[in-house]
């Protein structure tokens, strides 16, 4: 069962269609991928799906009745670009960001307490955020997005600008939240994350949904006739080459589509017979990377493609 | 209508500003810098500037001559040697070459000024004073009683009147003014109704342009930072807006109630005895008119200040954009003043209540003179009027403008904002 539904979302600003038409399911219990790159209309459908922006039509359903004001108290949001009030003191900062959340009492300001210890900010509560380092900056902001125990945690680009420690930390608190029966949603352009930490995707281009669905579905639909290989030599033999279709560098590996799926035994032949070291071959294997090249008929030279590499 | 986010951002609002060293500093300064500026122009129109005066009074008349030197010389100027006077008597022909003579220790400065008195003084009350610096109002104020003086002595002293009847003929008129009210009689009326009606005009403007500066300012850092959007995911722009105009207003009701307390307190007790020229007639309700008034005009001008931060992304084009909401308090300031001199002139009388003037203008205007309930009314009516008219609006700008970042938007962009 889907525990949000975005249905038909749109969203222009001027002459610009940020959101268009915008379909796509988040089931329960689910980390989601709203995956695409700088520009594309993550943010714009996020900020629709916590009302935010008025929808120019399109309505977004939680649990199959439409979301009202009281959605916004369900979700902890850590937005992009993120933001505290410099001179208001940690401990306040985190209870103002409790209570505007409908939460306030001794029980929030105990598990404020509980995540200050944990992230190894206890003697920090009564500083100023300005004289905070900008890493311990990043841990307030965590804190103050699951503190009032939301149904729904949503992410935009979390890992930006976040260090190696962060980052982990990050990654420890978004598998606690799943545990615990949350819904998580990513917006990212990081490919290789996404396809690390999502079960369920949305793939978002020029506005419009592309692709969605489970992962594991995706690829397996994307996969047939895909191999990716590993390897060592020269492959130029393969362009023009009958049985092949396509083939991408995506530099460590490449991606190899057959245009018949009982033709992988005689690609692997092939690459054997010209002198090429095949370090790892693997068919019916597919990378998101590959599917968005295909999807969007974009080259992989984008940035949004190499972006993955910190992830 | 009040919800608790709304309350959450008012609370937080109060704790950010009421605690802060800011404001603390506001409260106690503001009060600090008008007196220091009523004190500094007390000190320099004090300042005459006029020591090392010489001065020749030239008489056609040796009784009028005789007459001023004995006034003049018992005056402290003369005394302490500011002032040296030397004085002739010749007629008006040889006057003429006299000056001639002298003309080039007029413009040395070695001798600041010479008055004639010509026989016809005792006419039409004329003398001439020659100078390089003809205008300078402190040598006139203090030698024209001397002479005045003494031409009235002369002229009366034909005439065989009494002592009292030439002191009578020598006094200015004095004016005692008294203000008719309807409910209270006749009151002697000071000049303690118009240093009120400053200070209220005063308080507003300078009040308002502090705290309207400051609530857009705290816009501008939200929208900056981008805490905005974490605030928005929690709570409506319109919640949020609210409870940040409502949290200044409340704080800036507070800071007013601090410094009119010690006019509360000169009202309200007979513990403080005024000279009567000061005395101030102002009724507890007059204050309460005031009190209610500005918090109504800081709800309106919060609103304006907030939603023209929303607009803008930095202080400096935010300030450049204030203008049309600055131009609102100004321009009544002005008017406010104006009624120094007739405080029931037309133009103060329609600004009292026209929308946005009227918060600046109709306070002035209570104080001085006994304005009718209807007009107190009107106005109130009007001023609450505005709000629903422009918070529509400005919570619409408010609402699109806090999130649009990158290029500063035009006015016709901002027009489309609301019509959309």
């Amino acid at each position: 069962m889907n525990a949000l539904e975005v249905k038909n979302l749109s969203k222009s600003f001027g002459r610009i269609k940020a959101v268009d038409n915008a379909s796509f399911g988040v089931p329960e219990g689910s980390i989601f991928g709203l995956i695409g790159r700088n520009g594309a209309g993550k943010t714009t459908t996020i900020r629709m799906m916590m009302n935010i922006y008025t929808p120019d039509s399109g309505e977004v359903h939680l649990r199959g009745t439409k979301v009202d004001k009281s959605f916004k108290d369900k979700v902890g949001y850590l937005p992009e670009e993120r933001g505290l009030y410099k001179k208001m003191k940690v401990l306040d900062t985190l209870l103002f960001f409790a209570e505007i959340k409908g939460k306030t009492g001794k029980e929030i300001e105990k598990k404020a307490k509980y995540y200050l210890q944990r992230f190894d900010l206890k003697d920090r509560a009564a500083s100023k955020i300005e004289d905070l380092s900008k890493g311990n900056q990043q841990k307030i902001q965590f804190i103050s997005t699951v503190l009032h125990e939301p149904e729904f945690i949503i992410l935009d680009e979390p890992f930006s600008g976040l260090d190696p420690i962060n980052t982990n930390l990050l990654r420890e608190i978004i598998i606690e939240m799943k545990d615990k029966g949350k819904v998580i949603i990513f917006s990212t352009h990081l490919m290789d994350f996404a396809e690390k930490m999502c079960d369920h995707i949305a793939m978002i281009e020029n506005g419009k949904i592309i692709l969605n669905g489970e992962l594991s579905e995706i690829k397996k639909r994307f996969s047939q006739r895909n191999i990716s290989l590993t390897h060592e030599g020269n492959l130029s033999f393969l362009k023009g080459h009958p049985i092949i279709d396509k083939i991408d560098d995506f530099g460590n590996t490449t991606g190899i589509r057959v245009k018949q799926p009982d033709q992988t035994q005689e690609l692997l032949k092939l690459l054997i017979e010209n002198n090429i070291v095949v370090k790892k071959f693997d068919a019916n294997d597919i990378s998101l990377h590959e599917i968005f090249v295909q999807v969007a008929g974009k080259g992989p030279d984008s940035e949004f493609l190499r972006g993955g590499a910190n992830a | 209508m009040l919800n608790s986010k709304i309350i959450a951002v008012i609370k937080r609002e109060l704790r950010d500003k009421l605690l802060s060293k800011t404001f603390i500093f506001m409260t106690v300064l503001i009060p600090v810098f008008m007196v220091g500026i009523l004190a500094l122009q007390t000190l320099f129109m004090s300042i005459d500037g006029d020591e090392n005066t010489k001065l020749e009074i030239v008489s056609e008349l040796d009784q009028a001559r005789l007459k001023v030197d004995e006034d003049l010389a018992y005056r402290d100027f003369v005394k302490n040697q500011n002032y040296k006077i030397s004085y002739k008597v010749m007629s008006a022909e040889n006057f003429e070459d006299y000056l001639n003579e002298k003309k080039s220790s007029l413009l040395s400065g070695e001798l600041t000024g010479i008055i004639f008195i010509p026989e016809t003084a005792l006419k039409d009350k004329s003398v001439q004073y020659y100078s390089k610096n003809p205008s300078n109002n402190s040598v006139f104020s203090k030698i024209r009683p001397s002479i005045n003086k003494a031409l009235v002595d002369i002229y009366f002293a034909e005439k065989s009147l009494s002592d009292t009847e030439i002191q009578f003929a020598r006094d200015r008129v004095d004016i005692q003014e008294f203000r008719v009210s309807k409910d209270e009689g006749v009151k002697e009326e000071g000049v303690g109704n118009r240093i009120l009606s400053f200070l209220f005009t005063f308080l507003l403007y300078l009040s308002l342009i502090i705290l309207g500066t400051m609530v857009m300012r705290s816009v501008v850092e939200e929208k900056n930072n981008r805490i905005v959007e974490i605030l928005l995911s929690s709570v409506d722009a319109k919640d949020l807006m609210t409870g940040k105009i409502l949290g200044n207003a409340i704080i800036g009701l507070a800071q007013m109630t601090i410094w009119l307390s010690p006019v509360m307190l000169l009202i309200s007790t007979s513990f403080f005895v005024l000279p009567p020229e000061f005395v101030v007639n102002l009724n507890p309700g007059q204050l309460l008119y005031f009190l209610l008034n500005y918090f109504i005009g800081l709800i309106t001008f919060l609103g304006l200040f907030a939603s023209v931060g929303a607009i803008f992304d930095n202080d400096q084009d935010a300030q450049s954009g204030i203008w049309p909401v600055m131009m609102l308090i100004m321009i009544p300031f002005f008017i406010s003043f104006s009624m120094a001199n007739n405080p029931d002139n037309s133009l103060a009388t329609i600004a009292s209540m026209f929308p946005f003037a009227s918060i600046i203008v109709m306070p002035a205007r209570l104080t001085l003179i006994d304005v009718p309930l209807w007009q107190l009314a009107l106005s109130f009516i009007i001023n609450l009027a505005v709000i629903f008219a422009i918070f529509p609006i400005a919570g619409k700008i408010y609402r699109i403008g806090i999130l649009m970042t990158g290029k500063k938007p035009k006015w016709s962009e901002v027009i489309k904002w609301i019509r959309e």
